[in-house]
C-alpha cells in the first residue's frame, strides 16, 4: 500500500488560512489503513482544526467526506457536490489522490494534507516499513524477496557495504541491514550462489528517472 | 601497456616490493597549502597516496583536484572515486578527466552515506555500486569502451583498486564480496584499519582457499592510535571497525602523555606481523589529520628507503 | 490566573470502573459541572470524541481506565493510554495544552480515588483557565 502520515496541524492550518468553507476529504483505501486519512482521520483533523481556529478568534466551516478512493475517477464523482458548494479541498490521500482530485476539478483549490511517504507494508501493528520504489523492473527473485534497491541504504545492488554490523545498517540501528537479510534468506532457500555472480548496473529507464510513467492497456481503453 | 603508463604503485607491486600507502584528506576549502604541507611529510615515505572523495560525507576539495596537486608536487596519488555524489555519466567522465591530468591509480567505493555528513540533506546518488564502477574502468582499460560500449580514444588506463572490510558483517560472506571485486577487475585492495590480527588472518586464510591473493594485491590498513579514547571511540561508534579490548587497554595502561608513542609502537608491530603474513604485500597507513607521523611510522617499519620511481 | 469561573469536566470512564459517573459522590462545595460518558470499555474512547469534549466547552477531560493487569478486554486499558498520549500532544498543537486531558487509573468501584482525581483537574485548572475555544 501507499503509506503516509499527516502533515503538522500548524502547516495544514497555515495552508487552509485564506478559505472560509473547506472541504476535508479523506481516502478509504491506503491511507485509511496506515491511520493517516480515513474518516477517523478526518473527523479528528476536523475537530482539531475547528478548536485551534477558534481559539485565535477565527471561524471556518468544514465539511466532512470520505471516498472509497480518491485514484479512480468513479469515486471521485460522489465528492463532486461537496467539492463544488466549498472554497476549498484539503485533501487526506496520497499524493495520487491530490492530483487527482485537482485535476478533475480544475477551479478548485486543492489542498495536500499528508505526506506521502512510501510503499511499504504493515509489517505488525502500528508499524509500516518501506519495501518498494517503484523501480519498473523487479528483480527480488534474484535477491530472495528482499529489494536492495529500497532496503538498502546505498541502493547496493552488489552489496552488502562495510557497515553492515550485527545485521543492522550503519545508518541507523533500527533499521536492518537488507543485504544480511538478502544473505540469510538466500542460505535458507539454498540460492547463495545468486550472489556470486556480478550484477550489472541497473537500467534505470524504467523508473522515474526515465521520465513520468504511463501504464497503457489497450485491451481496457474503448 | 607500455611501461611508461604504469603507476609506480603497480611497478612496486609487480616487482614483489612491500608497497606503502598513505592517506590524504583535501582541505574544506580552496588552499592547496594544505595539501602541499601533507605532501612534503609523505614525500619519501609512500609509494603513493590516497586522496579522499568528500570522505565521510563532509563537503571537501575534490579528490581529482587535490591528486593533481599531489601530481605536481612528484607524489603519486590514488585517487578515491564514490558513487554517492555522481551518477555513472558523471563518474567516467571524471575518470578520463583525471587521467588525462596524469592520475594513475583509482580507488573504487561506494562511499560513506550522506546521513554522517555535513549536509544529511542532500539527496545521493548511487547510480552504480563500487563494484559495478571497478567492471566500468576495466572495461575502459581492457576494452577501450565506455559503458555504453562507445570506444573510447585513449582510453583511461587506471590501475584499480578496491576496499574490503575484513571485520564487517556478514562474515561468511566477505570473502565472496572480495571475489566479486577481484572478478570485477581489482587489481589491488586496502583493507579496513587491522587491529584484530587473528580475524584479518583468518579473512586472508579464507581469501587464499578461494585463490584470490594470487588474482589481487592485498594491502592491509593500519591506523596509529593518538589516545585510548580514540581506540574506544572506534571500538564502539565507528561502523565496520574491530578493535579488540586487548588493544583498548593496552592503550590505557600508558600515561596519557605517552599515548601517542604507545600507538605508534603498536602500529609499527602490528605492521612487522602483517609483513610475516604471506599474501599481503603492502600496507596502507590512514594516519587521520596525524600525517607528520608517518614518516616515523614507516622508518621504525624498517620500510625505508622506497623504491624510487623509475 | 482566572480562578472564578465554573469549570466543565467531562469524564469518559469504564462501565467496569463504576456504573455511572455521574452519580460520583463529589461533595457540594467542588463547584464543577460534571459530564460524564459510560464506555463498555475505554478503549472505546476515540480520538475525535475526546476532541469533541472540547469542542462542546469542556476546561478539561478525565479518562478512567482499569488498572493494568485488570481489563476485561485483556489491553483495552492499554490503548486507551496511547490513545490519550496521542491526544494530549494534538491539544499542545492545537494551543488548548495537553494538560487539559488527563487520565487515571481507577479500581473498579473506587469511588473516592474517581472524586479525587476529579478535583485533581479541577484543581490543575486553576493555573490553566477557561478552555480558550469556545
Amino acid at each position: 500500500m501507499i503509506v503516509g502520515e499527516q502533515k503538522p496541524l500548524a502547516e495544514i492550518k497555515k495552508t487552509v488560512a485564506p478559505y472560509k468553507k473547506l472541504l476535508i476529504l479523506g481516502c478509504g483505501t491506503c491511507v485509511k489503513t496506515c491511520f493517516a486519512g480515513g474518516e477517523d482521520e478526518v473527523a479528528t483533523l476536523t475537530s482539531a482544526l475547528r478548536l485551534t481556529l477558534k481559539k485565535d478568534g477565527k471561524e471556518i466551516e468544514i465539511e466532512e467526506l470520505t471516498i472509497e478512493r480518491q485514484c479512480e475517477d468513479e469515486f471521485i464523482q460522489e465528492a463532486a457536490e461537496a467539492i463544488a458548494r466549498n472554497d476549498a479541498v484539503l485533501s487526506l490521500a496520497c499524493g495520487a489522490g491530490v492530483q487527482d482530485i485537482a485535476r478533475r476539478f480544475d477551479k478548485v483549490p486543492v489542498l495536500p494534507g499528508v505526506n506521502t511517504t512510501f510503499i511499504g507494508v504493515l509489517e505488525k501493528q502500528g508499524l509500516f516499513t518501506e519495501e518498494c520504489v517503484g523501480c519498473g523492473d523487479c528483480e527480488l527473485a534474484t535477491f530472495g524477496g528482499i529489494c536492495p534497491i529500497a532496503r538498502c541504504s546505498k541502493r547496493l545492488l552488489n552489496g552488502p557495504c562495510g557497515g553492515s554490523k550485527d545485521g543492522k545498517c550503519e545508518i541507523d540501528p533500527d533499521i536492518d541491514c537488507a543485504w544480511q537479510l538478502i544473505i540469510d534468506r538466500l542460505k535458507t532457500l539454498g540460492q547463495l550462489d545468486n550472489l556470486r555472480n556480478y550484477i550489472p548496473p541497473k537500467d534505470w529507464r524504467s523508473s522515474n528517472a526515465g521520465g513520468p510513467r504511463k501504464l497503457v492497456r489497450e485491451d481496457h481503453i474503448i | 601497456m607500455n611501461k611508461k603508463s604504469l603507476s609506480q604503485l603497480q611497478i612496486v607491486l609487480s616487482k614483489g616490493d612491500f608497497a606503502v600507502t598513505a592517506e590524504c584528506g583535501p582541505p574544506r576549502g580552496s588552499d592547496p597549502g594544505v595539501i602541499s604541507k601533507k605532501a612534503e611529510l609523505l614525500k619519501g615515505y609512500v609509494d603513493a597516496v590516497n586522496v579522499t572523495d568528500n570522505q565521510t560525507a563532509i563537503v571537501r576539495m575534490s579528490s581529482i583536484t587535490a591528486c593533481t596537486h599531489l601530481l605536481q608536487m612528484g607524489l603519486e596519488p590514488v585517487m578515491q572515486m564514490v558513487t554517492r555524489d555522481r551518477n555513472r555519466i558523471a563518474l567516467q567522465s571524471d575518470i578520463m578527466g583525471a587521467y588525462s591530468l596524469g592520475i594513475k591509480n583509482i580507488l573504487c567505493l561506494s562511499g560513506d552515506h550522506q546521513s554522517f555528513g555535513s549536509q544529511p540533506d542532500a539527496m545521493n546518488v548511487f547510480d552504480i555500486d563500487s563494484i559495478q564502477l571497478i567492471h566500468a574502468v576495466r572495461a575502459m582499460r581492457e576494452e577501450g569502451k565506455d559503458m555504453s560500449g562507445f570506444d573510447l580514444k585513449e582510453p583511461p588506463r587506471m590501475f584499480i583498486g578496491a576496499a574490503a572490510n575484513p571485520f564487517a558483517d556478514p562474515f561468511e560472506y566477505r570473502v565472496i564480496r572480495l571475489a566479486k571485486k577481484i572478478d570485477a577487475g581489482v587489481d589491488f585492495i586496502q583493507t579496513q584499519c587491522v587491529y584484530n590480527l587473528d580475524r584479518f588472518k583468518e579473512w586472508i586464510k579464507m581469501a587464499r582457499e578461494e585463490g584470490l591473493t594470487e588474482k589481487a594485491h592485498i594491502l592491509a590498513g593500519v591506523t596509529p592510535l593518538k589516545s585510548a579514547g580514540m581506540a574506544k571511540y572506534m571500538a564502539e561508534k565507528v561502523a565496520g571497525m574491530d578493535v579488540p579490548e586487548s588493544v583498548i587497554k593496552r592503550m590505557a595502561s600508558v600515561p596519557k602523555e605517552k599515548c601517542p608513542e604507545e600507538g605508534i609502537k603498536l602500529c609499527v608491530e602490528t605492521i612487522a606481523e602483517l609483513r610475516e603474513i604471506k599474501d599481503v604485500h603492502g600496507v596502507h597507513i590512514m594516519a587521520i589529520e596525524w600525517e607528520e607521523k608517518v614518516g616515523e611510522v614507516v622508518k621504525a617499519a624498517g620500510l625505508l628507503p622506497r623504491p624510487e620511481p623509475t | 490566573m482566572n480562578k472564578n469561573f465554573k469549570p466543565k469536566i467531562t469524564l469518559f470512564h469504564c462501565i467496569n470502573t463504576f456504573s455511572d459517573g455521574a452519580s460520583l459522590p463529589i461533595a457540594a462545595e467542588v463547584d464543577c459541572e460534571l459530564q460524564s460518558v459510560k464506555l463498555p470499555c475505554s478503549s472505546m474512547v476515540k480520538d475525535v470524541f475526546l476532541l469533541r469534549s472540547f469542542e462542546s466547552g469542556s476546561d478539561a477531560t478525565v479518562v478512567f481506565i482499569c488498572p493494568e493487569g485488570e481489563c476485561r478486554y485483556v489491553e483495552g486499558n492499554i490503548r486507551a493510554k496511547k490513545r490519550v498520549k496521542r491526544v494530549k500532544d494534538l491539544l499542545d498543537e492545537i494551543g488548548l495544552d495537553g494538560r487539559r486531558l488527563s487520565i487515571f487509573n481507577i479500581s473498579s468501584g473506587d469511588e473516592a480515588a474517581a472524586v479525587q482525581n476529579i478535583q485533581k483537574a479541577i484543581s490543575d485548572l486553576a493555573d490553566l483557565g477557561p478552555n480558550p475555544a469556545v
